[in-house]
C-alpha cells in the first residue's frame, strides 16, 4: 500500500443486500406517507346533512325598523339590518365602499378569527370582543385587524304566494359593487328568505379606517 | 427422606451469629440493595457530612442503579451556585412531574364532554374534597412552568449555552417549550367554559389561515371545490366541526393528557441526555474563548452528587412545593373559571392567560396570516437553528453585544405586545357598556356577584358624579358597590354627559334577586342616551368565596 500519495476516494459498487434495504427502506417511507394521510382522513369530521347552512324564513313583521339598528337572529347565525338614509349619510363609510339602502343578512362571526361581534348602540357600529375589529351597519370594516368587510348571507324577498320579488345579487363584492348589497325589499313583501348556505365574502378591506 | 429440602440461609447465620447481629446484617443487606450500593453506614455517613471514604462508596448508585445512572457523579464546582443556571432545567422536570401528578387526580373527576364538563368543574371546586386544592395547585403548576421554562431558555440564551456543541440541547429545548405551551393552552380549553371555547375558536381561525400553496390549490379545487382545502381541514380538525364541539373537546383533551406529555417526557430524556453528555457548562466568564471544559473537571473542584447536589434539588423541590401550597391556600390564588361556554355570546374582555397575551397583542395588528402564522413560524423557527446560524465563537457578555442587544429588544417587544393583548388596547367598547363591565365584568364573577345576597336590599338607588356626598344604601357592601359605580362614571365623564348611574334591586322569585344596572346620559346633540342590564342573583350562587 503506498502510503505517500493521496488517495482518491475509493467507490464501492452497491451490493444486491444494500439495494434490497434500500428498497425496503423506501416502501417504509411510502408507508409512513400512506399513514399520515389515513390518519388525516381518519380525524377529519364527518357532517351530517341539515346543520346549520339551510334556508332560514323571515316573516317581514320581524324585520327591524329603517335605521333602527341591527337585530340578532341567532338560530340563523346573523345579524338583519335595515339601512336607511341615516346610515348611507354615515361620514365613517370609506369612499371605497358606496353605500346603499335596503335589507342586508350580516354573517355574525368576525371575517378576523371567528369571535361574534356585537352591536353597540351608543358607537352605532358593531365593535368585536376579541381583537377590535369595528365595522359599520352594513358591515363595512372602519377599524381593527379584520381583512375584508363582514360576510353576507344571499336573501331573496318572497310575496304573499311565494313568488321572489328581489334577490341578493350573487358574486364577488371586490368586482362588483352590487354583489352582496342590500336592496330595498319591493312592495308586496311578505317574507324574506334568508340562505345562511350562501355567504358572499365581503370585499377586501386593508387600509387603516378602512377601504381597499 | 425429605422430599424436598427447603433452605432458609437467614436461620444459619442466626445460628451462627445469634438473633441480633443477623437481622442487622439482613436490614444492612436489604437497604444495600435498595439503595444500589449504600450500606446504612454509608447512608448515614453521608447525613453526617463525614468525606466520601476511598474507593467512594456513593458513586455505586450512579453506575448500578437505574435512578441515578441518569445523573453525573459530580459537577464543576462553578456551576453548583445559583449562577450560571438558577436550578430552571431541574425545576421544569420538577414541574412537569407536578402536573402530572395533579392532573391525575383531576382527570378521577372529570368527563370531557360539553354536557358535563363544566358540571364537573363546579362539583370539583364545590364538593370533592380538596377538589379546589387540586386544582388550583394544578393550575400554578402550569403557569410556574411556563415561566419557569422561558426563563430557562432565557437564561440559556445570556450565558450563551446554545452554541457548539450544545446546538441540539437547545434544539430540543425549543421542543419543550413548544410542548409546554401547547399543553397550558389544551388545558384551558377543558372546563368547556366561555374561556375554553372562545381561545380554541380564535385559536383554530389562526391554523384555518394555514395557505395551500400550488399546485395543492389547484388539486383542492378540482377534487374537494375547495381551493384552501389545508386550512379547512386543519380548522376542521381542530375544532371537530366548523364550530367547536363534543369531538373538539375530546380531540384537545386526549392531547392534553395523553399525546403532549408522551411527546414531553420523550424529549425531556433526549434533552437531558445531550446536557449530561456535553456536560453543565461553566459560566462564560471561566473559560478561554472557544474552549469548552465543561468534561474536565479537576478532581479540587468536584462537588459530588451524592450528598450535595441531590441535597439542594430536593431543597429546591421543598421549596417551590410550598410556594405553590402557599399560592394556592393563603396566598388566594385561584384557578379562573368564566361563564359557561356560550356559542351565542363572545364575553366582553375575553383575554387569553398572560403567557399567551403577546400573540392576542399581535392579532390586533392586522392580517392573521402574518400574525397568526408567518409571524409566530419565523420566531420559532429562528429559535429552533439558533445554534446552528449564530456561530459567534465566544460566549463572553462584552463579545456578544449584538446577540444581548437583539434579546432585549425581543424581550420589549414581547412587553408591548402583552400589553397589546389585553383589552385595554384596541378592544374597548362603548363608555356606558365599560362602566357596567367593571360591576358585572363577562369573564369573571367581579365586585357586584362577589358582594354576598343579603347586602342587597330591595330599592331604586342613584348615583350621579357630580354628587358632592357619598351615596347612601342600607347596607355596606351595597355602599362600596355604588361608590364604585359613581367612580367609574366620573373616569367616563368625558364621554357620558350629565350622566346618571341607577341600580334597581328587586326580590324577583324566592331566594332570586334581580339587580338592573341603568345609565342614562345626554349625546353630544342632545339626545338622550341609555344603556341597562340585568343580572340574576340566587342566595347560593357562592361567588364570594
Amino acid at each position: 500500500m503506498s502510503s505517500a500519495a493521496p488517495q482518491a476516494p475509493t467507490t464501492t459498487p452497491m451490493t444486491r443486500r444494500e439495494f434490497l434495504y434500500y428498497v425496503w427502506g423506501a416502501s417504509m417511507a411510502l408507508f409512513m406517507a400512506e399513514f399520515s394521510g389515513a390518519l388525516v382522513w381518519f380525524a377529519l369530521p364527518r357532517f351530517k346533512e341539515g346543520e346549520f347552512g339551510g334556508k332560514l324564513p323571515v316573516d317581514v313583521s320581524a324585520i327591524p325598523g329603517v335605521d333602527t339598528g341591527p337585530k340578532d337572529f341567532p338560530e340563523g347565525r346573523f345579524w338583519l339590518v335595515n339601512l336607511g338614509p341615516k346610515s348611507v349619510s354615515d361620514e365613517r363609510q370609506p369612499a371605497d365602499y358606496p353605500p346603499q339602502q335596503g335589507v342586508l343578512a350580516i354573517y355574525k362571526v368576525c371575517v378576523h378569527l371567528g369571535c361574534l361581534y356585537k352591536w353597540v348602540p351608543t358607537n352605532d357600529r358593531f365593535e368585536c370582543p376579541c381583537h377590535g375589529s369595528k365595522f359599520l351597519a352594513n358591515g363595512v370594516r372602519v377599524d381593527g385587524p379584520a381583512r375584508r368587510n363582514l360576510d353576507a348571507f344571499v336573501m331573496r324577498a318572497l310575496d304573499a304566494n311565494g313568488n321572489e320579488l328581489a334577490k341578493t345579487k350573487a358574486g364577488d363584492p371586490a368586482k362588483d359593487d352590487s354583489a352582496g348589497a342590500p336592496f330595498v325589499l319591493p312592495a308586496g313583501t311578505v317574507q324574506i328568505e334568508v340562505d345562511t348556505g350562501k355567504r358572499i365574502q365581503g370585499a377586501v378591506n386593508t387600509k387603516p379606517g378602512g377601504g381597499k | 427422606m425429605a422430599i424436598f429440602k427447603l433452605h432458609v440461609p437467614i436461620l444459619d447465620d442466626i445460628k451462627a451469629k445469634g438473633l441480633k447481629p443477623a437481622l442487622l446484617a439482613k436490614v444492612d443487606d436489604a437497604v444495600t440493595r435498595f439503595t444500589a450500593g449504600l450500606s446504612i453506614g454509608d447512608l448515614r455517613g453521608v447525613l453526617r457530612g463525614d468525606p466520601a471514604p476511598r474507593p467512594n462508596p456513593r458513586l455505586k448508585p450512579h453506575a448500578d442503579g437505574f435512578w441515578f445512572h441518569m445523573r453525573p457523579t459530580y459537577y464543576h464546582n462553578l456551576v453548583t451556585p445559583l449562577y450560571p443556571e438558577f436550578r430552571l432545567g431541574w425545576l421544569s422536570l420538577y414541574f412537569m412531574v407536578f402536573e402530572t401528578i395533579t392532573g391525575i387526580f383531576l382527570m378521577v373527576f372529570y368527563t370531557p364532554s360539553p354536557l358535563v364538563a363544566f358540571e364537573n368543574m363546579l362539583n370539583i371546586l364545590s364538593r370533592v374534597p380538596l377538589g379546589l386544592f387540586m386544582r388550583d395547585l394544578h393550575r400554578f403548576g402550569a403557569e410556574a412552568m411556563v415561566a419557569i421554562v422561558a426563563l430557562h431558555m432565557l437564561r440559556t440564551f445570556l450565558t450563551g449555552n446554545y452554541k457548539k456543541p450544545r446546538q441540539f440541547t437547545w434544539f430540543t429545548g425549543v421542543v419543550l417549550l413548544l410542548v409546554t405551551l401547547i399543553l397550558s393552552f389544551s388545558g384551558y380549553l377543558l372546563p368547556w367554559d366561555q374561556l375554553s371555547l372562545w381561545a380554541v375558536t380564535i385559536g383554530a381561525s389562526m391554523v384555518e389561515a394555514t395557505p395551500t400553496p400550488w399546485p395543492l390549490n389547484l388539486l383542492g379545487d378540482r377534487f374537494f371545490g375547495d381551493p384552501s382545502f389545508v386550512g379547512t381541514w386543519v380548522n376542521n380538525i381542530a375544532r371537530g366541526g366548523p364550530i367547536f364541539n363534543a369531538d373538539g373537546l375530546l380531540r384537545w383533551y386526549l392531547l392534553h393528557i395523553l399525546a403532549l406529555p408522551l411527546i414531553g417526557f420523550v424529549f425531556i430524556g433526549v434533552h437531558y441526555y445531550k446536557v449530561v453528555i456535553h456536560g453543565h457548562s461553566l459560566p462564560p466568564e471561566a473559560e478561554k474563548v472557544g474552549e469548552d471544559t465543561a468534561k474536565r473537571v479537576p478532581m479540587d473542584q468536584r462537588t459530588y452528587f451524592m450528598p450535595d447536589i441531590i441535597t439542594r434539588e430536593l431543597f429546591y423541590v421543598a421549596l417551590v412545593t410550598f410556594i405553590s401550597v402557599f399560592a394556592v391556600t393563603l396566598g388566594n390564588f385561584h384557578a379562573p373559571l368564566e361563564p359557561h361556554a356560550d356559542p351565542l355570546v363572545t364575553p366582553l374582555h375575553t383575554t387569553a392567560p398572560w403567557y399567551f397575551l403577546w400573540i392576542q397583542g399581535m392579532l390586533k395588528l392586522g392580517d392573521k396570516v402574518f400574525w397568526g402564522l408567518i409571524a409566530p413560524g419565523i420566531i420559532f423557527g429562528v429559535l429552533f437553528v439558533l445554534g446552528y446560524i449564530e456561530v459567534g465563537p465566544s460566549r463572553r457578555y462584552a463579545d456578544r453585544r449584538v446577540g444581548l442587544s437583539v434579546c432585549m429588544v425581543a424581550l420589549i417587544a414581547l412587553s408591548v405586545t402583552t400589553f397589546m393583548g389585553t383589552p385595554w388596547y384596541a378592544v374597548s367598547s362603548s363608555a356606558d357598556q365599560e362602566v357596567v363591565a367593571v360591576l358585572v365584568p363577562q369573564t369573571h364573577p367581579g365586585p357586584l356577584r362577589e358582594t354576598p345576597y343579603e347586602e342587597f336590599v330591595a330599592g331604586e338607588y342613584t348615583v350621579k358624579p357630580d354628587d358632592q356626598a357619598d351615596p347612601q344604601a342600607p347596607t355596606e357592601g351595597l355602599k362600596s358597590l355604588l361608590t364604585l359605580y359613581k367612580h367609574e362614571l366620573e373616569l367616563a365623564s368625558d364621554r357620558l354627559k350629565n350622566a346618571e348611574g341607577i341600580m334597581i334591586v328587586e326580590d324577583w322569585q324566592e331566594n332570586l334577586k334581580k339587580i338592573t344596572l341603568r345609565i342614562n346620559w345626554t349625546n353630544d346633540d342632545g339626545t338622550a342616551g341609555t344603556f341597562s342590564q340585568d343580572v340574576y342573583l340566587h342566595q347560593d350562587s357562592n361567588y364570594g368565596d
